[in-house]
Parts: structure tokens; C-alpha cells; sequence
């Protein structure tokens, strides 16, 4: 045998090994639930990022260590996941969910963390499922932090497991009008240029709070009822001084128009680092509302780094809270991996386990040539969920607009910590 | 106290408090004056390293629990270490009179220092320890913060201290030297790049102060604060005269007090749009700012 055939037949063998040897485990491979998670991890709001990732880290190895995912042939799967950064920025969020869902074979999304970046991203998707004329993305997304209401109607392929503010705010002001009998007005201010914050605000608090009763003052805003959105313009209208921007570092203007308010109770509608920057200079000017209420979002640990003392007394309603065993097991995991959980990243735990009950309970093949059809039926499976074990309680959906309905407390700043002082469970 | 006087009362506080925390930005604007005195560069990375700094007193405070004035010493060695750095990395070996290279460079400069500090922090806001948080002046009807009194008085300190070393010490006779005709002062034996090195180093060690005063006056710190920070910064130099140092305070002031004047009036969403408008005012009618001499304008 010439060294030449020799040297053909050696190549040969070695391509085909190589073949065979690669082949083998990408069929052991693709029997893995892949899903793919987004969020900001560069950027200033990184903490969700990193927390949603901890949080997730967490849940996919609690399913793998009690044996996986079981396929609908009956095979048990691991569960897989990889986490891309978004940002918090809507071009990248899009761009993640067009590369996932086009170049990985992931069944699922898990983001993307911020309100406004769901918001562009869920444009994106099919409106209405099996509408040919509608050429939208066709995967499924279950969001979690991103809170601002109303968001998953957009596409009956999206889905969210937040808690539900209007819902939350509606039942805190009640609690707070038997609380705080002698408690009658109130006044606030939120960051304008965060669509959660001032929607929230003025879409969500304040017409809840004069549902139950508390008159705003520092100006007219008459239409306003318990109506959610009523009057949503003029309340930012006859508050604009009492406002600010997301990065703003002065906040004179604003706690000396809360001041002036003469208010009982007063609102800071807010993220972390200008809910501290506000409370702080509410502080120097020796401003003591009887009440202080917060936005969701800032009963996290960065409010608690940033400004624990100022926040003293601070009532915030909030989807999550160590108070089970459940929810203190996931504290603490995500605490090992470098998070922490808290109202928006817990709810990534949830979802990795409601994904693992919607694959076996929709006989997902998890294969290459099914992949398809098993994001199909992960869809189908997300919509027809009644409901849900949370950590904190059941969690109810509600179908047509793909929400959930979460169970929540209401905590207030207390010695550097966000303490439970309300459970409506 | 009649709705007349009270509202009175109300605006003067309003503008006071203003003027008195755009000595914050006076800080930044003299850091960013320096350098572009010297070089007739600007330095972007200037606000970002003075912040990352401030980063770095802050690590002192929540490690070994330092004291404040050692928390402002080490925000200013790192934010002059900073500054050695980003004129290493963005100005020393792009050619002198490629503007927009150095530019570009030191954009990217400032976002990686962002980015830096926003992946050791996670981007969460942190508490800064507080210089007379608590003391606050009454003047009859007026209060006057403590701590943002000190801001000022430390950026007229700086002031006079820089102006001392520009025209009182051999160094900054340099500095002027290499600032006028960099060959010229290459052929009398001046080292241009230790010089250049030198403002940077000078510059940064007041910015680390400035991002700490900034910090301290917040009470908080938080990588949020970097861009507008840097756009504030350079709306000073251009308004108080691109290499004018009593032109960054008295311009840092001013936008202080305007800025917080269309707080009051109009809101927070038009409050910058007023702040654009009146730097387009001198960028038409007085394109050398407040005191910049308008032959250096060209």
C-alpha cells in the first residue's frame, strides 16, 4: 500500500471517529431543556442582571439535583440554562430574543429584566397566535422584574410572573386607612423619565390612594379617582416641581415642594439611588410625613445600602419576603451565588420550576427536530396554567393577558431591614 | 408671612440652594478646564475617574472604616492615578494634532471606567460618608446647607492653590509654556509629555476631591451620576470660557442656580432644556464664555 492510500485511509478513519465522536454527545446533549435567560449585566441597573441570574443559577440546580425534567417520552433531562446581558437597553433586549430564538435551541425566554426593554421587546412577537398575516417572533417569553402594569397583553407569547401593583397599592392604602385613622392627605414626587416609576405613580398610587380616602394637596387633581390611569397627565401636571430624573443628584427643589405640601403622607415614587437622594435631603430639611410610602422596586438591598436609615419607616408593598421556608431557602442561594432575591429576581426561581411542571405536563420531546413544536407547546402549557405553587403562596394567571396574581405583604424600613409588617395571605 | 413674601423666599431659597450645589459642578468644570488649558484637549474620563475615586475612599470607609478626610485623601490619589492613566492610555501616544483620535479615545476611556465601577458595585447605589450632613445654617427665613458651603469654599481652595501653581512655580510656568507652543517650550528644555503628565496627575487629584465632594453632597453614590455629571462638567468649561478656572466656578454656579430656577417654574422635564439653551446663548452670542479671552478662540 502506497504511504499516499495509507495517509487517505488514516485521514478517512480519523474524519469519521471525529464524526461519530461528536455525534454522540450532541445527541446525549440535545436532550437537555435549554432556556435562556436576559437582563441587565452591564450597565447602571446591573443589579437586576446579576440578581436574576443568581436567582435562576439557584432554581435550574435545585431541579437538576432532584433529577431533572422529566420529556414526554418518559426520559429524565437536564435542565440548562445560559444568561445573556440586555442592558436594560430595548435595541439589546431585542436583538438577544432574535439570536435566541433563531440561533439556540432554547424552548423559553426568562427576560428581560426592565420595564421599558419588555416593553419594545414584546412589539416584536406575534400578536395573536397562528395568525399567518403576522410574521412576529413565535417563542415563548416568561418574564420576570420587569413590574410596570399591563405589559404581557401584547403577544399571547408573552407571559409574565410579577406582582401585580395595582392590585398591592389598592390593598396597602386600604390597610393604611384603618392603620392611620387621623392620616388625611397626601403628596408625592417619582422619577420622569422611568416609565415604571411614573406610571406607577400616577397611574397606579395616587389614584389608589384617593380611592381610599387620602386627598391629595399641593394642587387640583379632581378627575382623579380609585380609577386606575384616571387623571394619570394631571397628577404628573400639578407635581412637576415635586419631581425628578432618574440620575439627578440635587433635591432641594423637590423636598421643599413636599414640604410646602404640608402632606400627612408622602410618596417617593422611585428607584433606589433617587429614592435615597430624596429621602436623604427630606431628611436634612427636617421633613417627618406621618406616613412614607415607596414604589415597589426600592424595597430591595440596594435601597438598604444606599440609604437604610433615611428609609426608616418607609412602607413599600412587595411580591417577595423571606418569610417561608421556601422563600428563605432561595435568599440564601441566591446570596451563594452572588444575587440576592428580592420582589423582581425571585420570581426567576419561579419560573425555571413553572417551565419544568409546563414541559412535563406538555410532553416536550426536547430534540432538534421538535423544537418547533415543543416552544408550541410551552406556550400552550404557559397559557393554560390556572394556577401555580410560589414561594410565597400560590400564584394565581390570569390567562387572556398572561399575568400572574402573587401573594405579597407589605414591609417597611426598620433598623437597616425591610420588615414584614402586613401579611394579607 | 404674606403669600408675596412667602413665595419670594421660596425663589431666593430655590436659586440659593442652586448656586450653592453648582459648586459641585464648579469642581468638575475646573478639572476639565485644566486640561483643556493645558493641552487644548478634552479630557472625557475626567468626570468618570473623579467618581471612581471616590469609588476608591469609599472602599477605605467600608473596609477600615477611615475617617473622612483619609476618604478624601485616597478618592484624590486614585483619581490622580486615574488621571496618570487616562493620559497614558488616551492622550500621550496619539499624535498631538489629532484631535479627534484623543477625543474618541478618551470617550471609550470614560465608558470603561464606568463600566469598571459598575461591575465591581453591581451599579448599586452605595452610602458616602458625609461631610456636616447635619448642619444646616438658618439665615431668617433662608437654610443654608454646611456641607454644601464647605463644596464651595473647598473649590475656591482649589482654586487659589491651582492658580498658585500656574503662575508661581516652575511647574507651571512649564505648563503655560507647553499650553502656548509646545515646540517652543520642547527646544527650552521642557519635558512636554512630564508636564502634560503632570496636569493630569494635578487635575485628577482635585477631581478624586470633587467626585467625593459630589458624593458626599449626595449622600449617595451610584454610577448613574457619571454621564450627567460629565455633560455638566462641560457645560461649565464652555460657558465659564474653555481654560478659564474662575470661569468654571462662576459658571458652575450659574448653572446651579439655573438649573434649579426652571425646576421651580417649569419641572424637571424642561429643567435641562433651559440648561442647553442657555449654553446655545453662548455658544452664539459669547462663544469665549464668561471669562475666556476671545483671541484663544479661533
Amino acid at each position: 500500500m502506497s504511504k499516499f492510500k495509507l495517509a487517505t485511509i488514516v485521514t478517512a478513519l480519523a474524519v469519521a471517529a471525529s464524526i461519530l465522536a461528536l455525534g454522540q454527545p450532541a445527541a446525549a446533549a440535545d436532550r437537555t431543556v435549554k432556556i435562556a435567560g436576559w437582563g441587565a449585566k452591564s450597565g447602571p441597573l446591573r443589579s437586576f442582571g446579576v440578581n436574576s441570574e443568581a436567582v435562576l443559577k439557584a432554581a435550574v440546580k435545585s431541579i437538576n439535583d432532584s433529577g431533572g425534567v422529566k420529556l414526554g417520552d418518559g426520559t429524565m433531562a437536564k435542565m440548562e440554562f445560559t444568561y445573556y446581558d440586555s442592558a436594560c437597553n430595548a435595541d439589546q433586549a431585542i436583538s438577544v430574543v432574535r439570536k435566541v430564538e433563531s440561533q439556540t435551541e432554547a424552548l423559553i425566554g426568562i427576560g428581560p429584566t426592565c420595564s421599558g426593554a419588555a416593553a419594545a421587546m414584546y412589539g416584536i412577537f406575534q400578536k395573536k397566535v397562528d395568525d399567518a398575516a403576522d410574521t412576529g417572533l413565535q417563542f415563548p417569553i416568561l418574564t420576570d422584574t420587569a413590574i410596570r402594569p399591563g405589559l404581557a397583553k401584547k403577544s399571547q407569547w408573552t407571559f409574565r410572573n410579577v406582582p401585580n401593583e395595582i392590585t398591592m397599592y389598592d390593598e396597602m392604602f386600604k390597610w393604611l386607612r384603618g392603620r392611620y385613622p387621623d392620616v388625611k392627605t397626601i403628596y408625592g414626587g417619582t422619577e420622569t423619565d422611568q416609565a415604571h416609576s411614573r406610571i406607577t405613580f400616577a397611574a397606579v398610587i395616587v389614584p389608589m390612594a384617593k380611592k381610599h380616602g387620602f386627598e391629595w394637596v399641593g394642587g387640583g387633581i379632581k378627575e382623579v379617582t380609585g380609577k386606575v390611569a384616571g387623571g394619570m397627565k394631571q397628577v404628573l401636571e400639578v407635581s412637576k416641581s415635586s419631581n425628578w430624573l432618574l440620575a439627578d443628584t440635587s433635591f432641594s427643589v423637590q423636598a421643599r415642594a413636599f414640604k410646602r405640601s404640608g402632606a400627612d403622607m408622602m410618596i417617593v415614587s422611585s428607584h433606589p439611588f433617587t429614592t435615597c437622594g430624596m429621602l436623604k435631603e427630606m431628611r436634612r430639611q427636617r421633613i417627618k410625613p406621618k406616613v412614607l410610602v415607596g414604589l415597589t422596586s426600592s424595597s430591595s438591598a440596594e435601597t438598604l445600602k444606599g440609604c437604610g436609615a433615611a428609609a426608616e419607616g418607609m412602607y413599600i408593598p412587595t411580591g417577595f419576603a423571606p418569610i417561608t421556608e421556601a422563600a428563605a431557602k432561595v435568599a440564601a442561594a441566591a446570596e451563594a451565588n452572588g444575587g440576592a432575591a428580592d420582589l423582581h429576581s425571585a420570581a426567576a426561581w419561579e419560573n425555571a420550576h413553572i417551565i419544568k411542571q409546563v414541559v412535563e405536563a406538555t410532553g416536550v420531546m426536547a430534540k432538534p427536530d421538535t423544537l418547533k413544536a415543543d416552544r408550541r407547546k410551552v406556550r400552550d402549557g404557559l397559557e393554560a396554567l390556572a394556577k401555580v405553587d410560589g414561594l410565597m403562596g400560590e400564584i394565581g394567571r390570569v390567562q387572556d393577558e398572561g399575568e400572574s396574581i402573587k401573594p405579597y405583604v407589605f414591609v417597611q424600613g426598620q433598623s437597616n431591614a425591610w420588615k414584614v409588617v402586613h401579611d394579607p395571605r | 408671612m404674606s403669600d408675596f413674601w412667602f413665595e419670594f423666599v421660596e425663589i431666593t431659597q430655590t436659586i440659593g440652594d442652586g448656586l450653592f450645589f453648582g459648586a459641585t459642578y464648579a469642581l468638575i468644570g475646573i478639572g476639565f478646564t485644566l486640561i483643556f488649558g493645558a493641552m487644548g484637549k478634552l479630557n472625557m474620563t475626567y468626570a468618570a475617574a473623579s467618581l471612581a475615586g471616590a469609588y476608591a475612599g469609599l472602599a477605605a470607609f467600608a473596609f477600615v472604616d477611615a475617617p473622612a478626610p483619609v476618604v478624601f485623601l485616597i478618592s484624590a490619589l486614585a483619581s490622580g492615578v486615574l488621571g496618570f492613566v487616562a493620559y497614558l492610555t488616551c492622550f500621550r501616544f496619539i499624535p498631538i494634532n489629532n484631535h479627534l483620535a484623543a477625543l474618541m479615545a478618551s470617550i471609550g476611556g470614560l465608558f470603561f471606567i464606568d463600566e469598571m465601577v459598575v461591575h465591581a458595585t453591581d451599579g448599586s447605589p452605595l452610602t458616602f460618608p458625609a461631610l456636616f450632613d447635619d448642619v444646616m445654617f438658618d439665615v431668617g427665613p433662608y437654610g443654608v446647607r454646611g456641607d454644601l458651603l464647605f463644596v464651595l469654599a473647598m473649590c475656591v481652595a482649589g482654586t487659589l492653590a491651582l492658580l498658585y501653581v500656574l503662575y508661581r512655580t516652575r511647574l507651571g510656568l512649564a505648563t503655560r509654556a507647553v499650553s502656548q507652543q509646545d515646540v517652543a517650550a520642547q527646544l527650552c528644555g521642557i519635558d512636554v509629555h512630564r508636564t502634560n503628565a503632570t496636569t493630569f496627575v494635578l487635575a485628577g487629584l482635585l477631581g478624586g476631591i470633587a467626585g467625593a465632594m459630589t458624593a458626599s453632597a449626595v449622600g449617595v453614590l451610584s454610577p448613574l451620576i457619571t454621564v450627567p455629571l460629565t455633560v455638566k462638567g462641560l457645560i461649565v468649561t464652555v460657558i465659564g470660557g474653555l481654560g478659564s478656572i474662575p470661569g468654571a466656578i462662576a459658571a458652575g454656579l450659574l448653572v446651579g442656580g439655573f438649573e434649579n430656577f426652571f425646576l421651580y417654574f417649569r419641572g424637571v422635564n424642561e429643567r435641562d432644556m433651559y440648561v442647553l439653551l442657555l449654553l446655545f446663548i453662548f455658544l452664539v452670542f459669547r462663544p469665549q464664555g464668561i471669562f475666556g479671552s476671545g483671541a484663544d478662540r479661533d
